[in-house]
């Protein structure tokens, strides 16, 4: 019955569209009135009020990637031929998608498009594409049901099938139609084309890669001429094991843009291109060594072209050679440090204020104390005994676990004198092997027996100390407070590790067989040392 | 953080306290049972030798009559009941108190989030332009451009490792974007678990975003929904608590994932972060960090915010309920050192709060000082006092400096305590004035609170006063205060004089607000305002005439100088005469007991926890827990009756680290076999409630020997004691006992 009716609905809903931009008001109504046919062209062609867009505007809306245009081109053919399974393939963010998307915009063919990002699992997936096909939209109408429910694999196969068999019927009748009536006018044609983008996820959660066969090997399940099939990943085909003995998509590579295509990518998206252009040819070159990525590159371009515009009053002025210089030397320092940071952080106006001001108050405070000390400044708050066990913990990881027993003896001090001796013992080669080794190594791993036993030596030793200073800046005491930093080490265990200070592995605490990892900075560990007067560096084991 | 509650309610059940707090209980748990409730003293308990004759229990005070007059007067049930319904109403007061100040604290932070997410929302706006509702389900993205593709995310940085008190504030400012008409979700850690992947977010914000709860975390159904006219002009706001507990590619996925959405659905993220500026790009792998535009915040430290609080509820409204020296040491030092969170010092005051209505037999008259005219109503419940507890109030030890012909009645009861109420109201003022003046040396409430609390501080510094009061006599030059080193109020004296004229002019302003309650406090202060100002006209005066004449003008400087010179001493005088003539410790003055607590050892006892350490004292110990007849008249001779694990463990003391199982074994058996040599013994082994089965020790077989032996070793495992033999030392256990 749908299929007899939807050419004729169709067309007048098209004519429609096309003439007069649907509001936001009207869009409702309309959609009851007709609910599926009305959208079965709109839906699977590419939004109807963008006009279509001509070849060469497609080649020049991406510079760099002329021959893959033409070569997808070519592959597309012209109206209603068949088209065999393609793999694009090619590293983040190097137009495959919005290439293929722009070219079905300049074909004005019906598509189906999933990702799979959104669609996180093979269920998702599957229904996804069936509603698209069957033109079904989740709404509260339908509280927010999909058209058919579908998780295997092989009901996948079967439902696509049919609603295929029903979208390319009616898609022929419409096509005989058209041709029929205004046979100049390019038609949408009678082929339908699926769009898989990310496949690459599909692997994360599909482990024994049966659905990833069931993909490529879908255009021989089907044996439909009609349907084509676009895969789009960033990896190449050969990750993927395509030897299944049927036909093999056909690759495009997205190579790594050039620096000159580079330069012009940038350059198209700028309105003032005189001044972007001498701003690129400073940074693009050392740059493009580091990554191609354009998310990337834009991102630390525009930190970059803030700092650059920072000497000038518009950015509308042309720059001639000396002022050029001039804004090189201004930007020149800026360049390094701002590789390492792509993720700024703004503050927000108010805390802004106030960050500037705690910043000076700090200063005056840092030229009345003198330089010997530093202020202390964790910006987060920790209780002492929460410090102490991260102090242990970086004790723990860092320094090697024969070497408690001579750090921490009963006499209580770093013991040095053991030390030395080793490291006078040892080769100078031998000390930089070492050396590299700790750093490729990284933080140790500890049991928590270790953690406790180096907490409990280092609060005993300092909790002497603490007191006779406490005693002597305060007149409080601190009784009700010294009985035990130990008391509750457990909780505040639990407390940085939750807080990523702390890495857990292992998960049976009965077996004490857990292990743990600090993974505190030794800046920060120092910071923090200092802020509870503990002598860390005399315990740090150095080679 | 709080251990989590055990069903079994460790407070007796006959304690009024049990039944309405049920909020108290995570703080009992760690530790044993107290059998019986007039005992109460906790810490001392477990090395002290506990009788079972309760009459004999040492108290506070050691008058034998008082004694049992208290145990009456704390168990007569009226006025237990009049003493519930006190805390409940001064509870419920506090807390109200301690809720605002909180939210007032956040209040600022919140707008500035609101603003940002609406600022945010025209951004993405703008960048999306108009689409019409087909483009805003569609599949495919619309663009591809980085800009499009950037999730605005607020930065929330908490300032504090635990995580625990922002779990209120975000749902504060949940509530608070909610009223401002903004789709909020709250997300926790527990939604980006490595276990359940993204779906268990998504999930999330399916069923508080549309409350739906589908088969499958589709994110298009939310989109749907928001296209929906009445979702479609708001921004989504997507709250994550504790960013750093997230499962780090779950949450970069979901990161990924909304990208490709966000000029469909406008979701703003705003994450707690609770260490540094460096979290986010630890967690998260570089190409989800692109996709954020992040924003920072800050909310209050926790040392904020304790001030705030203390501010509220220990200095300003009279709550009829305080806390000693002792008690604000404990707090002071607990939050420093062990906890930090403002939770559990909430939690704290709390327990100190119920404990002191359960345990101070007069505190029900606390609840006549909240209003007004409270003499009124103090009168005319001390009259009706019965003569016992009357007598119990006049041998308060407070009472001992009590003038000797005051009469026992209800009526010098009712003004004593009225006193306390306006010597009180008198002190926190002048509290005020000199906390006002410590701010400019950044110091914290709870510090200076402590020593203007310490009875002792207040003594020595009357007599120290005095000495200065002389040596300034005798000479300007010497710095009379340098004996003082240490002391904050003194620090503070001296710091009032070296201030620079603007602050001085503001402290005198905020010095005139407090100090309207005592008339002749707030005299003073007018008249040195005025006496400043007069400066002030006169320098603004002298500058010009400075300009013409030059030695004029080094004159008047000079003038100038020891004009300012005497407004700052009796600027400092006059704080110094404030801190003398009011700033009385709550601890000096009679019948403070009725509404200070000052017991810390109970609260120690509750928050200080120690489980490791308290596990093995009751394991060395357990005839004090478990009371039978049959152990405690044994002293430290390990006897066949006591527990299994009690005797192992108590005969692995005798070893080192390693204990050989064998000679462990050999141990336990002689101890278990041992020939009964008094007959009581063996009569009483059957009557104790220890063992089930009542084995007479000769009928003990090798194998149930074996078997309780292991059984032992498996409990002293469990709880942590020992490490089970390794491939290595096979006959050889460890111990791995820290903290006794």
């Amino acid at each position: 019955m749908d299929k007899q009716n939807s050419p004729q609905v169709t067309k007048r809903t098209t004519r429609a569209s096309a003439s007069t931009k649907p509001s936001k008001n009207t869009l409702p109504n309309q959609k009851k009135a007709d609910h599926r046919p009305q959208s079965l062209l709109d839906n699977l062609v590419y939004g109807e009020q963008q006009a279509i867009i001509s070849q060469d505007e497609l080649i020049s809306n991406f510079p760099g990637r002329k021959c893959q245009i033409l070569e997808l081109l070519r592959l597309f053919g012209p109206i209603n031929s068949s088209l065999l399974p393609i793999f694009l393939y090619g590293g983040p963010s190097s137009g495959k998608t919005s290439i293929v998307l722009h070219i079905f915009k300049h074909l004005k063919r019906p598509f189906i498009y999933t990702s799979c990002r959104t669609c996180h699992n093979p269920r998702l997936l599957f229904e996804s594409v069936l509603n698209q096909l069957l033109l079904h939209k989740k709404d509260s109408s339908n509280a927010y049901s999909s058209a058919k429910r579908c998780e295997k694999p092989a009901d996948f196969v079967n439902m696509l099938r049919e609603s295929l068999m029903e979208v390319v019927n009616s898609l022929r009748v419409n096509s005989r139609k058209s041709g029929l009536e205004e046979s100049d006018e390019q038609g949408i044609g009678r082929m339908v084309y699926i769009i898989f983008d990310n496949m690459e996820l599909v692997r994360d959660w599909d482990k024994d890669s049966v659905i990833i066969s069931m993909l490529f090997k879908l255009y021989d399940i089907l044996k439909m001429p009609e349907v084509g099939l676009i895969f789009i990943s960033s990896n190449s085909p050969d990750t993927y094991h395509l030897n299944t003995g049927s036909v093999e998509p056909i690759p495009i590579h997205f190579p790594e843009y050039t620096e000159d295509d580079l330069y012009h990518i940038f350059l198209k998206t700028q309105r003032g291109p005189k001044l972007y252009s001498s701003f690129l040819d400073v940074v693009l070159k050392d740059s493009c060594k580091i990554t191609r990525c354009i998310d990337e590159l834009s991102t630390y371009f525009k930190l970059l072209f803030e700092k650059y515009c920072e000497p000038l009053s518009g950015i509308g002025r042309v720059p001639n050679q000396d002022l050029k210089s001039k804004l090189y030397m201004h930007l020149k320092p800026h360049v390094t440090p701002s590789l390492n940071e792509v993720f700024r952080v703004p503050s927000s106006p108010a805390l802004e204020l106030k960050e500037n001001k705690e910043k000076v108050g700090k200063k005056r405070n840092m030229r009345s104390l003198g330089d010997g000390v530093v202020p202390d400044d964790i910006d987060f708050h920790m209780s002492v005994s929460a410090k102490y066990l991260l102090i242990s913990t970086f004790l723990a990881s860092r320094n090697p676990a024969t070497l408690d027993a001579a750090l921490f003896d009963s006499a209580g001090g770093g013991d040095n004198r053991k030390r030395r001796r080793k490291t006078s013992e040892t080769s100078i080669q031998q000390k930089e092997n070492a050396e590299q080794e700790l750093l490729l190594k990284g933080p140790g791993t500890f049991p928590l027996e270790r953690l406790l036993a180096i907490f409990q030596c280092i609060t005993s030793v300092t909790d002497g100390v603490l007191e006779e200073e406490q005693q002597e800046v305060d007149v409080l005491g601190t009784e009700g407070g010294d009985n035990g930093l130990m008391s509750d080490v457990l909780l505040q265990l639990s407390t940085l590790s939750n807080a990523n200070i702390i890495i857990k592995g292992g998960n049976c605490p009965l077996d004490g067989s857990s292990r743990y990892r600090s993974t505190v900075s030794e800046e920060m560990a120092l910071k923090v040392a200092r802020s509870v007067n503990f002598p860390l560096p005399k315990y740090l084991y150095r080679k | 953080m709080t251990p989590s509650a055990t069903p079994d309610s460790p407070l007796p059940p006959s304690s009024p306290t049990a039944n309405n707090e049920n909020n108290l209980q995570p703080f009992f748990v760690l530790h044993k049972p107290i059998p019986k409730k007039s005992s109460r003293k906790a810490p001392q308990s477990a090395k002290t030798r506990r009788k079972i004759d309760l009459s004999t229990e040492t108290h506070k005070f050691n008058k034998s009559e008082g004694v049992k007059q208290v145990e009456q007067i704390v168990d007569d049930h009226l006025y237990q009941q009049l003493r519930v319904e006190a805390f409940d109403i001064i509870w419920s007061k506090i807390e109200i108190t301690i809720k605002e100040v909180l939210r007032g604290i956040n209040i600022n932070v919140f707008n500035e989030i609101h603003q940002w997410v609406r600022k945010s929302f025209a951004a993405i706006r703008s960048t999306a332009g108009t689409l019409n509702s087909a483009q805003l389900t569609c599949p495919y993205p619309l663009t591809i451009d980085i800009d499009c593709k950037k999730i605005f995310t607020g930065l929330v940085f908490t300032k504090n490792v635990e995580f625990v008190d922002d779990l209120l504030t975000f749902n504060d400012l949940s509530l608070h974007l909610k009223s401002q008409g903004c789709h909020v979700v709250n997300l926790s850690s527990l939604d980006f678990s490595a276990k359940s992947g993204i779906s268990a977010c998504i999930w999330s914000l399916l069923r508080q975003f549309v409350m739906v709860d589908p088969d499958v975390a589709d994110i298009t159904i939310l989109a749907s929904w928001y296209n929906e006219p009445d979702n479609f002009n708001n921004p989504l706001v997507v709250i994550i608590d504790d960013m750093e507990r997230c499962n780090g590619s779950v949450l970069s996925e979901f990161i990924l994932m909304l990208s490709e959405w966000v000029i469909k659905l406008p979701v703003i993220l705003v994450m707690g972060v609770a260490t540094t500026i460096d979290a986010p790009r630890i967690l998260l792998p570089a190409r989800a960090l692109h996709y954020l535009e992040p924003c920072k915040f800050a909310l209050g430290s926790p040392a904020e915010r304790l001030d705030a609080i203390v501010e509220a509820v220990i200095l300003g409204t009279n709550f009829g309920f305080d806390i000693g020296y002792k008690v604000a040491v404990f707090l002071r030092n607990y939050f420093l050192r062990q906890d930090g969170t403002v939770t559990s010092f909430i939690k704290t005051v709390k327990i100190a709060c119920a404990k002191h209505f359960v345990k101070e037999p007069l505190s029900f008259l606390c609840r006549g000082l909240l209003d007004e005219d409270c003499h009124d109503f103090l009168l005319q419940k001390c009259v009706l006092l019965p003569e016992s507890m009357r007598e119990y109030a006049f041998s308060l030890p407070s009472c001992e400096g009590l003038d000797k012909t005051t009469p026992l009645t209800g009526e010098s009861l009712a003004s004593g305590i009225s006193e306390i109420v306006k010597l009180k109201k008198n002190w926190s003022s002048v509290f005020m004035c000199l906390y006002e003046a410590a701010k400019f040396q950044k110091k914290q409430v709870v510090d200076v609170l402590c020593e203007a609390l310490d009875p002792d501080a207040y003594r020595t510094r009357g007599s120290l006063q005095r000495r200065v009061g002389e040596v300034i006599a005798k000479s300007h030059s010497v710095d009379p205060y340098s004996a003082t080193k240490g002391s904050f109020i003194f620090q503070v004296i001296r710091k009032v004089r070296d201030l620079p004229m603007k602050q001085l002019c503001q402290l005198l302003q905020v010095w005139e607000k407090h100090s309207e309650e005592i008339a002749e406090l707030h005299e003073k202060v007018k008249e040195l305002q005025s006496l400043l100002k007069s400066e002030e006209e006169n320098n603004g005066g002298q500058a010009d005439v400075a300009v013409l004449s030059k030695r004029l003008a080094t004159r008047s400087y000079m003038n100038i100088q020891r004009d300012k010179g005497k407004v700052y001493d009796k600027a400092a005088l006059l704080l110094e005469s404030m801190i003398r003539d009011y700033l009385k410790p709550i601890e000096c003055v009679p019948f403070h007991e009725i509404i200070c607590f000052k017991d810390v050892d109970i609260l120690q006892s509750a928050l200080v926890g120690d489980p490791r350490r308290m596990i093995q004292v009751d394991l060395l110990k357990s005839h004090k827990v478990l009371l039978c007849s049959c152990c405690t008249k044994g002293g430290n001779v390990l006897l066949p009756s006591m527990h299994d694990t009690s005797i192992m463990y108590t005969l692995a003391q005798e070893h080192g680290d390693l204990i050989n199982l064998h000679d462990w074994f050999k141990n336990f058996k002689s101890t278990i076999v041992r020939p009964c040599t008094n007959a009581k013994g063996k009569m009483r082994s059957p009557s104790s409630k220890k063992r089930k089965h009542s084995i007479e020790p000769e009928d003990l077989t090798d194998a149930l020997v074996q078997a309780r032996f292991c059984r032992a070793v498996i409990e002293l495992q469990i709880t942590g004691l020992l490490k089970m033999p390794n491939k290595r030392r096979p006959d050889y256990v460890q111990r791995v006992a820290f903290g006794l």
